[in-house]
């Protein structure tokens, strides 16, 4: 038990040393201060943004320079952590850890002295796929068996689906708007209520992201229909995408890093670039294998394209329903 | 199963696993004595902790954080009035009577020994019942949990004595500020008036330790400037009121036969602690004010509670500390933290790669036959930490009050800030101290004002949920079994309360 705790200090005290090693070189070409990077996130401690942003500040002040905290600011329904980095100077120092939510699609719905153009990402972190789900001895079995019994009998399939205008909610509207289906939709309180709901068999489908149901997909006590994404997910092999069943729905949610757009473009490239290098150590690795984060980083450039696409079809979705004109 | 019990119980007790879980209470005592801190603050600083231990070594850890915090709170609900945690506002309406009296000890020792007898059968319970109890908990739907709700407010509202009226009335209050913020379906805002950062609604920790505490503190600070003035005015040179002075802790000791009469209010808070607990989103405030008022009703010294009673303290002592086994039942069973603490001990089984929910058992039985392990002996490193730590921080508490009172004021400032990196939730937390001065001022109940404030949320939800599953129709709310008989008990207690034990008052 004790060697292995011994183990990781020791790789921390080899890479410390690798680090001193290159600090004269990285010192001097680093545009950042010695004040602790902060990376605010707009929801509460524990959650799947919380883990992903620790392993990052677990592992990246060696390769970026300073310290690095995670600040969990939910207040405001996550409106406070973002016009906290809003107002915060430009430095770099301070920077948002957020799914699309408290930034695309508050930034349509809410009353915000900002604009999306006001943020630019630095980094992606993962892609999350959302997943329509139900329990096995349901007789929907396959987007087909759903898309067929929701054209004979609309509007009496219930969908749990968390919170409205959510990662989870959004695509079945979209997927709706496509198909001209109608089913009741049920907010929940997140991914377990949902679960539990479901398997007790108070409601007929639901939608989550993949990692919340893998254990019991695999086990066979749930069944996925479909994600929609590009392309399947890596924990859902067996899961078709809506796409290969013949509906182009991908609406698949990330989880980014921005600064403000008036952070300096070499501040912002060095961010990019020591965070991409942390991901990719051996430590980073392990610590995203053992949580189950999937972290496949993007650059800043990629980043914003993702960021710019989503901004568009939340936009267009949302005025498709009527949210906003 | 057996064969993984060996392994699981050299897990529990190697040395490292037992000093972290030391570790773990001490910390959790010192933390819960401070207003406005609690243990489940301290697991969520601590949770990136986990990702470097082992396993077993950082539930310990986690464990005994929480089981010290638990306990913890009753030291500053006894020595100041102020509950340290949620869970020991009830402690505080007896135990800083009785430290008033001049016999803190007393309240304190009553208060450990109720909370260690209530965790450690509440813990029991959780090994024995946890698979079987998973199995019955699916069964519930959003009909039944709004049944359930319903029912445990009314059940809060009509134990307040002799003023169900105004207990009512301030659950529905609770029930109203709770509903400040985005609608939980519609995403619409509610009674926000336009104030941007009231769009996440009122946080629970400012809103209680406001009600509760701050309101406390004003009460005393207004009572010691008005004895001041009073004495400048008759120019009375009087010894400055000294408790410490005239304080004799030989005579402070819990007799044994002082103990056992508090074994009936323990046991009622335990019984009622351990089921409350099971039940997701009601938590331990809820558990140890219902304890609280059943045991008023059961004892035969009824009278004496709210004067000092032991037996007022250990109901709601054991009531709140019995919940710490039974709230991870519905983790264990479905995956569904039932409360902040069950949540991040959820957090924690994701940081260290488990999933919670009904295959954890399986998945990982070494270690959670581990955690059921700590889980019964922290409860003992806690009584003996606790016996070791009390003689001191009694001491603390005969502090005069008007060095104390400013620093109380200070930590639960701080502590509330510390919770949510938010400046809106320390005025939230001034405005619910002055809301609860006027409600102390007109007699109101506190109690059942902070219960609607905990279980409008959830009882919003599943009230919504069933109307939508049951295309909006009413009858669709009787459509259960379990809800139907969960009214028909609503409704007996209710018109017990009012008809027959009226007449025993």
């Amino acid at each position: 038990m004790f060697h292995t705790i011994t183990s990781r200090k020791g790789a921390a005290a080899t890479a410390v040393a690798a680090m001193m090693a290159i600090a004269p070189t990285l010192g001097a070409a680093s545009p950042l201060g010695s004040d602790p990077i902060r990376l605010v996130i707009p929801f509460g401690p524990g959650g799947g943004s919380d883990i992903t942003a620790r392993v990052l500040s677990a592992t990246a002040p060696e390769f970026c320079g300073p310290r690095i905290d995670v600040v969990s600011m939910s207040g405001a329904a996550g409106l406070e952590a973002v016009n906290f980095v809003r107002n915060a100077e430009p430095n770099g120092h301070t920077l948002l850890v957020t799914d699309y939510g408290p930034i695309v699609t508050s930034g349509f719905v809410d009353d915000v002295d900002w604009s999306h153009e006001d943020w630019q990402p630095i980094m992606n972190f993962t892609e999350w796929l959302p997943t329509v789900y139900t329990r096995p001895d349901h007789e929907i079995q396959t987007i087909d068996d759903w898309v067929e019994y929701a054209t004979e009998n609309p509007d009496t399939l219930t969908f749990g689906h968390a919170s409205p205008l959510g990662l989870v909610h959004l695509p079945l509207i979209l997927f709706e708007s496509e198909t001209g289906l109608q089913n009741i939709h049920v907010p929940t309180s997140g991914g377990g209520e949902t679960r539990s709901l479901i398997m007790g068999g108070h409601m007929d489908l639901g939608m989550t992201l993949p990692a919340s149901i893998a254990a019991e997909v695999a086990s066979g006590e749930l069944t996925a229909l479909g994600v929609f994404s590009e392309e399947r997910s890596p924990v859902l092999p067996d899961t078709p995408t809506f796409r290969e069943s013949g509906y182009d729905v991908v609406l698949p949610a990330w989880l980014m890093i921005f600064g403000t757009s008036d952070v300096p473009s070499d501040v912002v490239e060095h961010l990019q670039d020591c965070f991409i290098e942390a991901l990719a150590s051996p430590t980073a690795v392990a610590m995203s294998d053992r949580v189950n984060a999937g972290i496949e980083p993007l650059n800043a450039e990629d980043s914003n394209t993702l960021y710019m696409a989503t901004v568009e079809s939340i936009g267009n979705i949302l005025r498709d329903i009527g949210e906003i004109e | 199963m057996l064969e993984s019990f060996i392994p699981a119980l050299a897990l529990a007790f190697s040395p490292e696993v037992i000093l972290y879980v030391a570790i773990g209470v001490f910390m959790g005592i010192t933390l819960g004595a401070i207003p406005g801190l609690s243990g489940d603050m301290a697991i969520a600083i601590l949770l990136p902790v986990v990702f470097f231990l082992e396993p077993a070594a950082a539930l310990g850890l986690l464990t005994g954080i929480y089981k010290g915090g638990m306990f913890g709170g009753s030291i500053s609900a006894i020595s100041f009035g102020v509950p340290g945690t949620p869970g020991s506002a009830a402690t505080a309406i007896d135990g800083y009577q009785a430290k008033l009296k001049g016999y803190p000890n007393k309240a304190l020792m009553t208060a450990l020994y109720s909370s260690v007898i209530g965790d450690s059968t509440s813990d029991l319970v959780l090994i024995f019942l946890a698979l079987p109890l998973a199995i019955v908990a699916l069964t519930f739907g959003p009909v039944e949990f709004f049944a359930l709700y319903a029912f445990s407010l009314l059940l809060i509202s009509a134990l307040t004595k002799g003023k169900v009226a105004k207990g009512v009335a301030m659950a529905a209050l609770g029930v109203l500020l709770a509903m400040i913020g985005r609608d939980p379906m519609g995403g619409t805002l509610r009674l926000t008036f336009g104030i941007p950062e009231l769009a996440g609604g009122l946080a629970l920790i400012p809103v209680l330790v406001g009600i509760f505490a701050v309101s406390e503190l004003i009460i005393q600070l207004s009572k010691a400037w008005m004895e001041r003035a009073s004495r400048i005015m008759e120019d009375t040179r009087q010894k400055a009121e000294s408790l410490l002075g005239d304080y004799d802790a030989s005579k402070d000791k819990l007799t044994m036969r002082e103990f056992t009469a508090t074994l009936k209010a323990t046991g009622i808070g335990t019984t009622m602690g351990t089921l409350i607990g099971a039940l997701p989103g009601a938590g331990s405030s809820l558990a140890a004010f219902i304890s609280y008022g059943l045991a008023q009703r059961f004892s035969r010294k009824g009278d004496e509670f709210g004067k000092g009673s032991l037996e007022g303290v250990a109901a709601a002592e054991a009531g709140n500390s019995a919940t710490s086994g039974s709230t991870l039942i519905p983790l264990f069973a479905f995956g569904i933290p039932g409360s902040a603490t069950a949540a991040l001990f959820g957090a924690a089984f994701i940081l260290m790669g488990m999933t919670p929910g009904p295959r954890l058992i399986y998945d990982h039985t070494e270690v959670i036959y581990a955690l059921f392990l700590i889980l019964i002996y922290a409860n003992f490193i806690n009584l003996g930490l606790s016996q070791f730590l009390l003689p001191f921080y009694s001491k603390i508490a005969m502090i005069k009050s008007r060095i104390l009172l400013p620093i109380v004021c200070v930590l639960a400032i701080l502590g509330t800030f510390a919770a949510g990196n938010s400046v809106i939730d320390v005025w939230v937390l001034l405005f619910a101290g002055l809301l609860g001065v006027v409600l102390r001022m007109y007699n109101f109940p506190l109690a059942p004002l902070i219960l609607g404030f905990i279980v409008a949320p959830g009882a919003e939800r599943a009230l919504r949920q069933a109307l939508l599953i049951g295309r909006g129709e009413w009858t669709h709310l009787l459509s259960s079994p379990i809800a139907i008989g969960l009214y028909t008990v609503a409704a007996i207690m209710i018109l017990t309360f009012t008809f027959v034990l009226r007449d025993k008052k």
